[in-house]
């Protein structure tokens, strides 16, 4: 009880320090200037000589300061609106269904089927998963012809969506990036959205392959930095992960832990700098903070495409895994702690720190409290073994992981749009209000850790359309840690 | 799993499955009754025969997305069988789907048409032909085949597990895929308790209308001792109505089904060593739900020479001379709470009465099934006819007849000769 207003006292303190410190002092003039009586104000301020010259040159020195500070500040960047892809019914891939077709592929490798089985039944995800058309055929055929179909229909889909929100013409498009890590066609994905779309022609457009599931955030990071130098102007962002031709064919067990988790996706996101999205944006974007730990050997390789023994190409999934993605998520804290956390947050870090140095390095290191510098947290459904490791990390509650696991849930693993839908969860629900704060974390092959911190700009009304509008009403589900097939 | 297809006939096979479009809820399980389970060894094989117009323009999404929609209401049929720790089978309801075949034809559906009247065991290569087994937790129940010909016209091709339900519960299954692709929505109350009859009658030996088969474990099907094959003949009205004629006896009139089945029965008695003076007959009940093995099941015993009778008598006899059987075959399945392996078409020589089966409702874009074909895989011995309506422009009856292959010859010639059929 005690130990518990003495940390909120502390905080309140800390916190508003420059408050407490400028009421005093305040104070302290006002009853100086009353004290000297009203003749004897008028007396010093007629003493003041006043110059035209001298007014001149301090109003030009206020304008010059105040031109320069507003002309060297970052353009603020808010997010319009975005739109999530919701799968067709035809795409459903019950658990019971993924099964038997894993059966009658890999015939010849019953262990490999077992461990599919198990991984299925730990992994979180739910009955209403979804797999591109290719998928569900038994062997699945997975042709470019089917790869650009479902590139299409996954990108189109949540672009009209996103321009029916935002009545954006493709005209009024400035700046265009797609990323999606594994299908690179050419030519490239954003060649085909400006085709489409009959973009303009000096359209800036940019594809991101590659970069892994948290390429949805330096989409976001490079749109920010296109959108300082090119003045009222708006970014379209898309991101997805196209599943058709990365399917793994093989029966390694390492490489078959994709076939399981990832599943269909895609979001469209309007980003803007423009004085007229000012009132109508959802978000601001406050912070984008980047962390990259390739430099290490085994970061480097712990998610790794490759052939395996037969030749089949699968990405394969190291043991050290949720150790690498712990100590990015640490690099990626140290970085964005100082940005987000309150001052008694810091101050308490510091002293723990100092303290760990100096005097005895056996005191648990302070993990500061990150609830208070966010209302909300999206972390990205990679899998239920990430969830559950930042939350432990992040000492974080069930209801603030929860928009994570239920869209890991619903969607399965839908990489770098995952973050999408975690956010339209919460809005689904009714959970976001003006002025919150929210922290998305995306991890990603490299191995990289990526964060955003965005702040609600304007009321949300609960949506009445996006992709948890028909289920919403059934989450959040208890979903249990081992699921009888 | 996937029969082999005679020289490139039926190509470009492919396999996928599709399941209900939204999520069962969990733990939901269905019991067959002891009729269910005796049927466990037959399997409904159906193929519509459509036109160009029905499927014109469809991509395989389309043909799959009403299916997706129908079969929120069949949970059942896209369930799997589990065996209780008694051996008895049930259906856990987990979504699994039916699995879904898309093939090509190199010939035009009217040169299908013609093939088959000469030999009716090609239809085998337009249905799906896998059993339940030897995995019967990964078996699907329901398949369907999608073949589309060289003139663009498509068969649909069902099979479908006796053990869900009779030929009437098929096709209304089908028929409510039609009003789902006109945009109607199915609405089918689900049950999934089914009703058994009342508790064990002790003592009772098998009834005459049942094989005890096996026991065949986890493949479920009947296992023969001589190869069955399929032919099947159609009689138009004015046949029909000739036969019906020259049967009719005094005062009685008989159904084209009794008249067809009078004379079948004997020529067969007339080609067999041993006449078959036992023989089952199968036919629709006055309320069939259309859901579930709902069939009336009797035998019936001539006590003289079948060869020497008239067949208006045979006809009689089958009329108002037959045994309910029904009673009898739950018992047999109760006895050893479903464990036990039956047969029931082909026990004896069997005649199973479709005339008032809606086959031809099955209505896909405002398009009906120029030709419907039904048969059975998985029938015993003795053999067994299946009448059913023929297309309705020539108003007659088709004829499917299942025997012993060196049987059918003879029988083909025999018809012909005597009664001007074929």
């Amino acid at each position: 009880m005690l130990p518990k207003y003495v940390k909120l006292g502390y905080r309140y303190l800390v916190d508003h320090i420059l408050t407490f410190l400028f009421i005093p002092i305040m104070a302290a003039v006002s009853i100086q200037i009353l004290r000297l009586g009203p003749e004897e104000i008028l007396t010093i301020w007629n003493s003041l000589q006043f110059y035209f010259f001298q007014i001149l040159c301090s109003s030009f020195l206020v304008t010059l300061i105040a031109t320069v500070y507003f002309m060297s500040k970052p353009r603020s960047i808010y997010l319009v609106d975005y739109a999530c892809y919701k799968p067709p019914i035809t795409s459903r891939v019950p658990f019971s269904t993924f099964m038997e077709h894993s059966r009658l592929i890999l015939k010849d490798n019953p262990k490999s089927v077992e461990f599919q089985m198990r991984i299925l039944e730990r992994s979180g995800l739910g009955e209403e998963t979804s797999l591109p058309p290719a998928i569900h055929y038994i062997p699945p055929n997975p042709t470019m012809e089917a790869a650009r179909g479902e590139a299409e229909a996954v990108i189109f889909s949540a672009i009209d969506s996103l321009m029916q929100k935002t009545r954006i013409k493709p005209k009024d498009i400035d700046i265009l990036i797609v990323n999606c890590s594994l299908f690179s066609p050419t030519p490239s994905l954003s060649a085909m959205v400006v085709n489409k779309y009959r973009l303009r022609s000096n359209i800036k457009s940019f594809n991101l392959s590659g970069m892994g599931c948290s390429a949805g955030l330096i989409s976001i990071d490079l749109a920010r930095d296109l959108l300082q130098v090119h003045p009222n102007s708006n970014a379209l962002v898309v991101s997805t992960e196209i599943i058709t031709p990365n399917y793994y064919q093989g029966s390694e067990r390492a490489m078959l832990l994709p076939n399981c988790l990832f599943r269909v996706g895609s979001a469209a996101i309007l980003l803007s700098n423009k004085r007229g999205d000012r009132n109508r944006a959802k978000y601001k974007l406050v912070h984008v903070v980047r962390t990259h730990k390739g430099a290490d050997d085994k970061a480097y390789k712990c998610v790794y495409e490759q052939e395996d023994p037969q030749g089949k190409v699968g990405i394969n999934l190291s043991k050290d895994l949720m150790i690498i993605a712990g100590e990015a998520l640490k690099s990626n804290i140290t970085t964005i702690g100082p940005l987000v956390l309150p001052a008694s947050e810091q101050l308490l870090f510091l002293f723990t720190l100092i303290g760990r140095k100096i005097f005895n390095s056996k005191w648990k290191p302070y993990i500061p409290d990150f609830k208070q510098a966010f209302e909300h947290f999206c972390i990205h459904a990679g899998g239920r073994a990430v969830i559950d490791e930042l939350q432990k990390n992040l000492q974080l509650s069930a209801e603030h992981v929860e928009a994570s696991r239920m869209t890991l849930h619903r969607f399965g693993n839908t990489s770098s749009s995952s973050l999408w839908y975690e956010l339209s969860y919460i809005e689904a629900k009714g959970r976001m209000k003006k002025g919150d704060r929210i922290w998305q974390i995306a991890f990603g092959s490299g191995f990289k850790c990526n964060s955003a911190v965005w702040k609600c700009n304007r009321r949300i009304k609960t949506p009445t359309d996006g992709p948890w509008q028909d289920c919403i009403n059934r989450y959040p589900v208890h979903i249990p840690e081992i699921v009888k097939l | 799993m996937v029969s082999s297809m005679a020289e490139g006939l039926i190509y470009d096979v492919k396999l996928s499955s599709v399941g209900p479009g939204n999520a069962i809820e969990p733990d939901m399980v269905h019991e067959p009754s002891d009729m269910d389970l005796a049927m466990k060894l037959h399997y409904l094989k159906g193929i519509y025969y459509f036109g160009k117009q029905a499927f014109e323009g469809l991509t395989t999404i389309n043909i799959k997305e009403p299916l997706f929609i129908l079969l929120n209401d069949f949970p059942v049929i896209c369930g799997r069988f589990r065996r209780a720790e008694s051996g008895r089978p049930y259906i856990k309801c987990n979504d699994c789907g039916v699995r879904f075949l898309e093939a090509k034809c190199e010939k035009t559906m009217d040169e299908w048409l013609e093939m088959i009247k000469e030999n009716a065991s090609l239809e085998k290569y337009l249905t799906p032909n896998q059993i339940i087994g030897p995995e019967i937790a990964f078996s699907p129940t329901v398949l369907l085949q999608y073949t589309k010909f060289k003139c663009g016209g498509m068969s649909v091709g069902l099979s479908w597990a006796h053990v869900l339900g009779d030929a009437f519960s098929a096709a209304e299954f089908l028929n409510l895929l039609g009003k789902v692709v006109a945009g109607e929505k199915p609405n089918r109350p689900i049950k999934t308790k089914s009703t058994n009859s009342e508790s064990l009658l002790k003592d009772m030996e098998d009834p005459l209308s049942v094989k005890r088969a096996g026991p065949v474990g986890d493949n479920w099907i009947t296992v023969n001792n001589s190869k069955m094959e399929a032919f099947s003949f159609s009689v138009n009205a004015a046949q029909l109505s000739h036969l019906q004629s020259k049967i009719s006896s005094n005062a009685t009139d008989f159904s084209p089904f009794e008249a067809i089945s009078a004379v079948i029965w004997q020529c067969v008695a007339k080609i067999r060593e041993s006449e078959p003076k036992v023989v089952t007959i199968c036919k629709m009940m006055e309320q069939n739900k259309a859901d579930g093995n709902n069939q009336l099941m009797s035998v019936v015993k001539a006590a003289y020479p079948i060869v020497e009778a008239n067949p208006s008598e045979l006809a009689e006899l089958m009329k108002n001379s037959a045994f309910d059987q029904r009673e009898k075959i739950e018992n047999a399945i109760k006895k050893d709470n479903g464990v036990s392996d039956l047969i029931v078409y082909g026990a004896n020589l069997t005649f199973v009465n479709l005339e008032e089966a809606k086959f031809y409702e099955f209505d896909y874009r405002g398009e009906k099934p120029v030709y419907v074909s039904y048969r059975v895989d998985g029938v015993g011995d003795e053999g067994a006819v299946f009448v059913l309506p023929g297309p309705p422009k020539n108003g007659g009856m088709t004829v499917m007849a299942i025997l012993p292959e060196n049987e059918v010859t003879e029988l083909k010639l025999e018809l012909k000769t005597e009664w001007f059929m074929d």
